[in-house]
């Protein structure tokens, strides 16, 4: 009789029981590398002061980034921003705009719950947030992760 | 035919239920109960325990399986079981799919109940537009046709087009003689949730309870005179002392930042200019003077997001107020 109750019971015990992978919701490692930044290396045609513009942007890109690596903070990045803030505006403005968000970039507590965070880990800080121009304002309150903003928009 | 094989089918699972049954207490009944039932055993009580006890199993075993058979011939999605499906699914907020039932059963059946149901179950998961349409179905019914139109109200209020709700409730088109204050009232409300310019005070606060006039009264003023701050001034403060105006819109690290930035590169630049290393003074200084613009720049953009998230924080604190309170208006008694 104990032996069938011992048997019963191991079964029981056997047949409840989880690895560690189920209990904690184990998920598997991916290392893939997500939502990096595209670069745009392509020259643009339309003016004299846009190729002069995307030949220095390539040569940043080529000398500087691309052997540095992703280290800007923000989404988009600070070339990129300058690129969209031009292409938004116009020279001048987008000059402007970018001298302001360099400025941003050197402050050391720019991380403290001011910036939303996309979703890379990055701090959000879209161009057409800038353009003095009060209703393409998308506010978004600082320290929560937005999942997918798309900057085309 | 489905039933009748239904019923053939539960018959045959039945009989061999018991023929299991049977041939489970067969082997212990014919060796050891048999003798256990015996004349001379039944006298000791225990052994009698014993054979009593396997029958009431037995019958147990029995009775179960006969308690337990279904009907084979009730119709499960008849119009009567898709009400009281859909009834369920309402009680337990499933409205997506009580919607389903309640469609179903309005096209064999016509009622209102079940009608003005199925509105509020759309009304319930944002389908705002055929909500309104289901209510106007029953606004001439003869119970339930004040709260149609009072739900159908709401309704046009959530679908979020203001403008065209101030005006229907301003025509009194289809007005509900119970709730007419109630209707005025979010007419009211709905100046909170736009930008159109907000009526007269005294006229804002005479639909409102006196228990909430206080918080009204400090949601019209937050509305009419929101704490904004001027990107102009901001702009002006960081052409006097950079940084000055990123500090007036509360980021008093950049403004900080700002300030050093500049006043470091201009430093540089007279530093450079007096040494009489002229390229790196103009270098230095045209940085200085880059920064120094871009600083006013954003300064004035800094005003304006800075205005855009009060704004944001009283659109949300006026919509989780009011949808608390489910914006004043009366929650009706055959819904809960």
């Amino acid at each position: 009789m104990k032996k069938f109750f011992a048997l019963i019971i191991f079964f029981v015990v056997v047949l409840h029981a989880q690895t560690d992978w189920v209990r904690w919701s184990g998920a598997e490692i991916s290392y893939e590398i997500k939502k990096q930044e595209k670069k745009n290396y392509a020259i643009g045609n339309a003016s004299p002061g846009t190729k002069f513009l995307s030949g220095i942007k390539n040569a940043y890109y080529f000398l500087i980034s691309d052997l540095d690596g992703d280290n800007c903070p923000f989404y988009p990045s600070c070339s990129n921003f300058f690129v969209a803030s031009v292409k938004e505006t116009n020279l001048v403005q987008g000059g402007l705009m970018f001298a302001d968000r360099f400025i941003r970039d050197l402050n050391p507590i720019k991380g403290l719950n001011h910036y939303p965070f996309y979703s890379n880990g990055k701090l959000l800080d879209p161009p057409e947030n800038y353009t003095l121009i009060f209703n393409k304002i998308t506010y978004i309150p600082g320290g929560i992760v937005v999942g997918d903003y798309d900057s085309s928009k | 035919m489905i039933h009748r094989s239904e019923t053939l089918l539960s018959g045959l699972i039945r009989i061999d239920l018991l023929r299991r049954i049977v041939r489970l207490v067969k082997p212990i009944r014919s060796a050891e109960l048999r003798r256990a039932c015996s004349a001379e055993s039944r006298r000791e009580a225990s052994h009698f325990v014993d054979c009593l006890q396997v029958r009431i199993l037995f019958f147990f075993f029995l009775f179960t399986v006969e308690i337990f058979t279904q009907p084979g011939n009730s119709n499960l999605f008849s119009a009567g079981n898709r009400l009281k499906f859909g009834n369920y699914l309402f009680s337990q907020n499933d409205y997506l799919r009580a919607a389903e039932e309640y469609r179903a059963y309005l096209k064999v059946e016509s009622d209102d109940t079940a009608r003005f149901k199925l509105a509020e179950s759309l009304l319930r998961i944002d389908r705002f537009t055929e909500a309104a349409d289901h209510f106007k179905g029953v606004f001439f019914s003869r119970g339930l046709g004040d709260y149609a139109r009072l739900e159908f109200y709401k309704a046009l209020f959530l679908g979020g087009g203001y403008v065209r709700f101030r005006q229907t409730v301003n025509q009194e088109n289809y007005m509900p003689d119970k709730f007419s204050t109630e209707v005025k009232r979010l007419g009211m409300i709905s100046y909170f949730f736009d930008n159109s310019v907000l009526p007269d005070s005294s006229e804002m606060f005479h639909y409102f309870d006196d228990s909430v006039k206080i918080r009204i009264r400090k949601f019209y003023l937050m509305k009419k005179f929101p704490a904004y701050k001027n990107p102009l001034k901001a702009a002006i403060l960081s052409a006097v002392i950079p940084g000055a105006g990123k500090i007036y819109t509360g980021e008093i690290g950049d403004g900080i930042t700002a300030f050093a930035a500049t006043g470091l590169l201009a430093f540089l630049a007279v530093d450079n200019f007096k040494a009489g290393h002229n390229f790196r003074g103009w270098l230095f200084g045209g940085l200085a003077a880059f920064f120094y613009a871009g600083n006013i720049y954003g300064s004035a953009a800094s005003a304006q997001i800075y205005n855009a998230g009060i704004k944001f924080d009283f659109n949300r604190e006026v919509k989780l107020y009011f949808e608390k309170r489910n914006y004043f208006l009366p929650s009706i008694d055959f819904l809960k």
